[in-house]
């Protein structure tokens, strides 16, 4: 059986289909076989951020309303063999997903993968609640600053009673936080919540903290996830994030600002 | 053994008795239905006892059951002081006549109100919490949530977050920050208080009295409790 896994936010724009992306390639480099599935239907993104966006034929909603195999959907990664891609369809809209349909679709994959990462849509409606539904557990996705940990809180407030595992009286999503955008500079200067702070409203788990970087724009631009980029502060954070996935206790780094010394400041570093 | 399956217990039902000012079926009828269209939540399936007091015997009561019925009550049964041959005949319909127990709690009141006479502040408090049982819920509250719980205390272990709202008709006790909107006494209860372990809230009200964050500030980030003192909220550090 595969873990399932929802990276999902409640705001939009903070880096669910990043993380998502990252996630995924990072935990097939380590062996795994992995399914990225984009629920962010009408809005196709996580093709983009892969780097397989001409690769595209057919999608989810062909797969749900019987017009193509989940085989034929499927997108299969250049870079890690054991990486698949089911992409979201941009002409159609989220209503096009049900929970029956859905579930037999994560049923088929769970057959043959050992990680399903959903990439949430933002938002509270159906999409998102389509996307968390199936989770065994959550990658909850949040910018320090107050209103995406608003936003946050009232995911996990979904996670906790709209979900399959809620409903049926299961064991509980798993949550997990991470924190993306993190400017520790700002932080320092008051202008930004801290690690401390999130924590501190939201209590679940810290899985990670990536730091604001060039690396991520640049990389999304490419269609090279930023985990590639291991020369990248946000590279290596990611990096951290997967062991700590895998069960590894890492130590967080990139939390405090770093002192530039006096080379560096005279040339510029 | 008859008793290894089935046992047989007492206990107390908050019930909704509904009065009725007027013996025109039409008329309850259609304040019936306007009552409901209110809040159909919160009256759907309500279980309601009817007072037929004020009636004559003459009284149709299967209409007035149908009555209730039509408005998504849960018909429960009649209650009222009648006469002895007016519950018989209600009896002999086949209907439930129930007897309210006001007329013992009444007088239970009466004698605790004589055994604890030393502190009469904190007796009235006794005897406006008297009936309050606690409904506990363990873990946070999030933001968009919404905790009530009627005619009980509220316990909370865990924070309330921003954005989420606790409601009890007595009173409301969070172990953990309150973060969100607290209404205690929700229902008219003077006595209602409100205690956290770190206040941060929206709102607090008590039996309607309100004060927004902004009348905290002495108080932020403390563990504290806000009660009603001459229908003024007032705050103090708890220990």
């Amino acid at each position: 059986m595969a873990r399932i896994i929802v990276v999902t936010s409640g705001k939009g724009g903070v880096g669910k289909t990043t993380s998502s992306a990252a996630i995924g390639l990072g935990l097939a480099l380590k062996g795994h076989k992995v399914v990225l599935i984009d629920f962010d239907i009408g809005l196709r993104n996580l093709d983009l951020i892969m780097g397989c966006e001409r690769r595209v034929v057919y999608d989810f909603v062909n797969v749900i309303n019987g017009e193509a195999s989940l085989n034929q959907a499927l997108i299969k990664d250049k870079r890690v063999s054991s990486l698949s891609i089911l992409p979201a369809s941009q002409t159609r809209d989220k209503d096009a997903l049900t929970k029956e349909s859905v579930g037999k679709v994560l049923d088929e994959l769970s057959q043959s993968y050992d990680y399903i990462i959903c990439d949430s849509p933002a938002g509270i409606e159906a999409g998102a609640m389509m996307a968390l539904y199936f989770a065994d557990e959550a990658i909850v996705t949040t910018n320090p600053e107050v209103s995406s940990v608003r936003d946050s809180d009232r995911i996990l407030g979904m996670l906790a009673s709209r979900s399959r595992r809620a409903e049926q009286g299961l064991e509980p999503i798993k949550e997990h936080l991470l924190l993306t955008r993190y400017s520790p500079k700002r932080v320092a200067e008051g202008e930004m919540l801290s690690v401390e702070d999130v924590e501190d409203i939201l209590s679940i788990p810290l899985l990670g903290v990536i730091p604001e970087s060039q690396a991520v724009l640049k990389a999304s631009n490419a269609g090279e996830p930023v985990i590639l980029d291991t020369e990248s502060d946000a590279g290596q954070a990611y990096q951290d994030v997967i062991e700590r996935l895998l069960g590894e206790t890492v130590d967080f780094r990139f939390l405090v600002a770093e002192k530039k010394g006096i080379f560096s400041r005279m040339f510029g570093g | 053994m008859a008793d290894a399956n089935i046992e047989f217990k007492g206990s107390s039902f908050t019930l909704s008795i509904l009065h009725l000012k007027t013996s025109n079926l039409t008329n309850i009828g259609a304040d019936l239905q306007a009552k409901v269209a209110q809040a159909p939540d919160f009256f759907h399936l309500l279980p309601v006892v009817v007072n037929v007091a004020q009636f004559a015997d003459s009284v149709d009561y299967q209409a007035l059951k149908t009555l209730v019925e039509a408005a998504n009550f849960t018909f429960v049964g009649f209650t009222g002081t009648v006469s002895k041959a007016q519950r018989q005949r209600i009896r002999d319909l086949g209907f439930s006549f129930v007897n309210t127990a006001k007329q013992t709690s009444a007088e239970q009141v009466a004698a605790q109100q004589t055994n604890v006479s030393t502190n009469p502040e904190a007796n009235a408090a006794a005897v406006a919490n008297l009936g309050f049982s606690d409904k506990v819920h363990q873990g946070q509250i999030r933001s968009g949530q919404q905790v009530y719980a009627k005619a009980q205390n509220l316990v909370i272990i865990g924070s309330v977050s921003a954005g989420a709202e606790v409601i009890a008709d007595g009173n409301i006790h969070v172990y953990g920050s309150l973060r969100g909107r607290a209404i205690a006494g929700a229902r008219g209860h003077d006595k209602a208080q409100v205690y956290c372990q770190k206040l941060e809230a929206e709102l607090v009200s008590i039996n309607g009295h309100y004060w927004l964050s902004e009348s905290m500030t002495e108080l932020w980030g403390e563990a504290a409790y806000l009660q009603l003192t001459d229908s003024e909220l007032t705050a103090a550090k708890l220990s």
